[in-house]
């Protein structure tokens, strides 16, 4: 029983950072490029781990980031809920994937992602972004390796840690 | 909220998750959304859970707190120096025109007390600057580190050097959040400083861009006229700079000019701002109106923020 309360140490961990990574402010042009963190976290854990993310936690997950970021509340929920459902749905296919081709998934949830957020901001009144607006999911899977390798990383020796 | 650990512990990992599940989430999602957006409720929860996330937005700022610090002690001697004396100069010539200011306001207190209007405003400022985290650009909102033990207060105008940042939408004890004027939701009674016509200055999602709906076709403005708060609202005091106007379309085939004006305050790349305080409010009640003087005192008692 341990264990898997371990390793959602691990994913609590996780998402902290994600979440500092998120509110750490950038210099004005590199501001668009700031990838998903939250979301690039959950992706992994939900297709990586045996027991995935439920859509509770990502709708807990999102109302935390919601508050944090002060986005219209109910947004990032809304957000990371269809994002770990799409991921849930597609697991058995996406965990066998070739890299390159995993890599290609990602890309298409985090520009799912944009278009869901780019529905809520016109319904704000906002106006349109710029072409800038969708290199961040670009950035995010061009990142995805690294947090896959990391993250894998960390939960081996989490692993291993345990068994001794 | 609605935790279902359940799924966790019992469903096999390649169980997919129901629609249905996934239907009530989104809804519930976009129920608070609707509710966020309507002003119901989602605020004061909001307020509420805001002291608990307020460390987090120091463990945040700290790497660029720290840089900006290490940055600081590794300026040379020289340009301190050189930054110091263009200071003092600046100051200097401030002083001599707040000299002036101060005669005209005299003699401005003076010709009201002759026409027995209402008792001048006296404003005092108080230093805050901004907290460094990145909050979503869509809520145009910034983080202040003066919170309700300097007594910052719901509704109170913030401005910068060069003119009105917004308005402080929410306090917790040592951070304070502020709406920006360039807020779609956000609106801001003005007046062109030449003419003295009032108006509404709206936000429009952009930071370089106001836009006032509400000038009709015959109205005299031009481009570079200055909007200055009109004091109506009682929420911004009368008389700061608030933006410029930037373009003018009287070619709209309505009764209602498009106008739009650039804030002078620099909304999207400042550091340090204001915090009004009004000694005495209700300088711009109109004549003979004195009675709602009162009133004017309590924040509180303003009109309800957008």
């Amino acid at each position: 029983m341990s264990r898997p309360r371990d390793r959602a140490g691990l994913l609590v961990a996780a998402l902290a950072v994600a979440m500092l990574l998120t509110l750490i402010p950038l210099p004005g042009w590199l501001e668009p490029l700031r990838p998903y963190w939250v979301g690039l976290v959950l992706i992994y854990w939900t297709m990586e781990v045996p027991e995935p993310v439920s859509l509770g936690t990502a709708f807990v997950v999102g109302l935390v980031l919601d508050l944090l970021t002060v986005s219209l509340m109910g947004l990032h929920a809304f957000s990371l809920v269809v994002l770990v459902y799409l991921v849930r749905r597609f697991r058995a296919r996406m965990r066998f994937f070739p890299p390159w081709q995993q890599a290609l998934a990602v890309l298409a949830l985090l520009v799912n992602d944009r278009i869901i957020l780019l529905w809520a901001i016109t319904l704000l009144g906002e106006p349109l972004p710029t072409w800038r607006y969708w290199l961040a999911p670009l950035v995010g899977t061009a990142l995805w390796p690294w947090i896959f390798l990391g993250l894998d990383h960390l939960r081996l020796a989490r692993r291993q840690a345990d068994r001794h | 909220m609605p935790i279902d650990t359940a799924t966790v512990t019992t469903n096999p990992a390649q169980g997919r998750p129901s629609t249905t599940r996934l239907m009530a989430y989104l809804l519930l999602a976009g129920l608070l959304m609707l509710l966020d957006q309507r002003g119901q409720f989602i605020p004061r929860f909001r307020a509420f859970a805001e002291s608990l996330v307020a460390p987090v937005y120091r463990v945040a700022s700290a790497p660029v707190e720290a840089v900006r610090g290490v940055s600081t002690y590794g300026r040379s001697y020289r340009s301190v120096v050189a930054q110091n004396q263009a200071q003092r100069e600046q100051l200097l010539t401030q002083a001599g025109q707040m000299q002036r200011l101060a005669a005209l306001e005299e003699e401005n207190q003076r010709l009201r007390d002759l026409l027995q209007a209402t008792a001048g405003r006296d404003v005092a400022f108080r230093f805050a600057e901004l907290v460094q985290v990145s909050l979503d650009p869509y809520a145009h909102q910034v983080l202040i580190d003066r919170g309700a033990v300097d007594g910052v207060f719901e509704g109170q105008a913030v401005i910068d050097g060069q003119g009105v940042m917004g308005q402080v939408e929410s306090v917790t004890g040592g951070q304070a959040r502020v709406r920006l004027i360039s807020d779609p939701e956000h609106a801001i009674p003005v007046q062109i400083l030449r003419t003295g016509q009032r108006t509404v200055a709206m936000g429009t999602g952009e930071s370089q861009r106001l836009s006032l709906p509400n000038l009709p076709l015959q109205s005299d403005v031009r481009e570079g006229d200055v909007l200055v708060t009109s004091g109506l609202g009682e929420r911004f005091p009368s008389g700061f700079p608030v933006a410029e106007v930037s373009r003018v379309d009287r070619d709209t085939g309505e009764a209602f000019m498009n106008v739009d004006a650039r804030p002078l305050a620099a909304l999207d790349r400042g550091r340090e701002v204001l915090l009004v305080l009004l000694a005495d409010a209700g300088a711009d009640t109109p004549v003979g109106s004195g009675a709602d003087d009162e009133a004017a005192h309590d924040p509180a008692q303003g009109e309800t923020p957008p």
